[in-house]
């Protein structure tokens, strides 16, 4: 299926868990956060919260900045 | 000189020594002198900034220079292209992370960036930088967006830093709504100008019982001194280290600047006079 993440195309198995997109990305769980569609969220929701086809999914962490 | 006088006269009813400042204050009030932020408490003075450095190793040194223990990030998506990873120049047991909120034009962008960042585990504190962007060009802070965005997130239990206009009754009000420190600027952020107004700075010191850092437009070392003696009680510096020639030794001159700044301002300065005193005495001259 089909999903958005961080603005680009992304293609990935049907029914994706964020715990399962993280550990596909070899993602460090400390250092990311989600939000899909523009909602956030929480850590102890990603293994249940199954990605639908087109979901824009935003993967954040920590950047330079002031 | 009547304003200095002034503060001499209160801090004599207190201490009636102060003019012998260091030798009776040393011990008790410097040593013992840290910065509070909500329940937080730092030795340093001076905060600092990770962006524009030339690399992620400078930046490194430049804060183990600064011997800040609060050191400011943003919250950005993943570059999946990007080898290199900000995270592991950083020593989490060393220092606290305050996320920002550089970039959002709004309270609600702004608030939303931090509720992220509250899932990322790095940020070990409640502790944030808000800043809500009123103007691309001078980057000054939009007040209405802010204080509306620092009641959600005081609300919503953040200890609240707010980047702001140096307006002693902007700072009042966030002060009343719940903001443990105000952060004024000294001048647009990344211009290097100084203080533009060290008179509201001042104003906005006694005007707000909690602390008052100066976040933005200081330059160089003499601009942190300078801020210090105004008697704020500590600045945040970004540019000024990660922009300079050699950014590690800014970053030890802007160490330096903040202590010494900081000493000579509770040590008290002598008054300014127009004319000569002599420093030896006549008394016994010869010829």
């Amino acid at each position: 299926m089909k999903l958005e993440l961080n603005g680009k195309e992304y293609f990935t198995g049907q029914d994706i868990t964020v715990q399962r997109l993280i550990d596909e990305l070899e993602l460090d769980l400390k250092s990311t956060a989600v939000a899909v569609n523009k909602a956030i969220v929480p850590k102890s929701s990603y293994p249940a919260f199954v990605l639908n086809e087109n979901d824009k999914i935003d993967l954040v962490t920590i950047a330079p900045g002031g | 000189m009547e304003e200095r006088k002034e503060k001499i006269k209160i801090k004599d009813n207190n201490n009636s020594k102060i003019n012998n400042g260091l030798k009776n204050n040393t011990d008790k009030e410097v040593s013992g002198d840290v910065l509070k932020i909500g329940k937080y408490i730092f030795k340093s003075r001076l905060l600092i900034g990770t962006g524009k450095y030339p690399d992620f190793e400078t930046m490194k040194d430049a804060a183990s220079a600064s011997g800040s223990e609060i050191i400011t990030v943003a919250v950005r998506r993943i570059d999946f292209n990007s080898k290199e990873n900000l995270l592991s120049y950083i020593d989490l047991d060393k220092y606290i992370l305050l996320p920002n909120t550089a970039g959002c034009y709004t309270a609600e962008d702004a608030v939303n960036t931090l509720r992220l960042a509250r899932e990322l585990e790095v940020f070990k504190t409640d502790l944030v930088k808000l800043e809500v962007i009123g103007d691309q060009k001078t980057l000054y802070p939009d007040n209405e967006e802010l204080l509306k965005a620092a009641k959600i997130l005081v609300k919503e239990g953040f200890t609240v830093m707010p980047y702001m206009m140096d307006d002693p009754v902007l700072a009042k009000k966030l002060e009343d709504i719940g903001c443990p420190v105000v952060m004024p600027l000294a001048s647009p952020i990344g211009s290097g100008l100084g203080i533009r107004n060290p008179y509201n700075i001042k104003i906005i010191k006694e005007t707000v019982s909690v602390p008052v850092i100066v976040d933005a437009g200081v330059g160089t070392a003499s601009d942190a001194c300078k801020t210090m003696e105004l008697g704020v009680d500590g600045i945040l510096i970004n540019t000024a280290i990660a922009g300079a020639g050699n950014p590690v030794g800014m970053a030890s001159a802007m160490k330096n600047a903040v202590e010494a700044g900081r000493l000579s301002y509770l040590s008290g300065r002598i008054p300014m006079k127009l004319y000569a005193q002599a420093s030896t005495q006549m008394e016994g001259i010869v010829f």
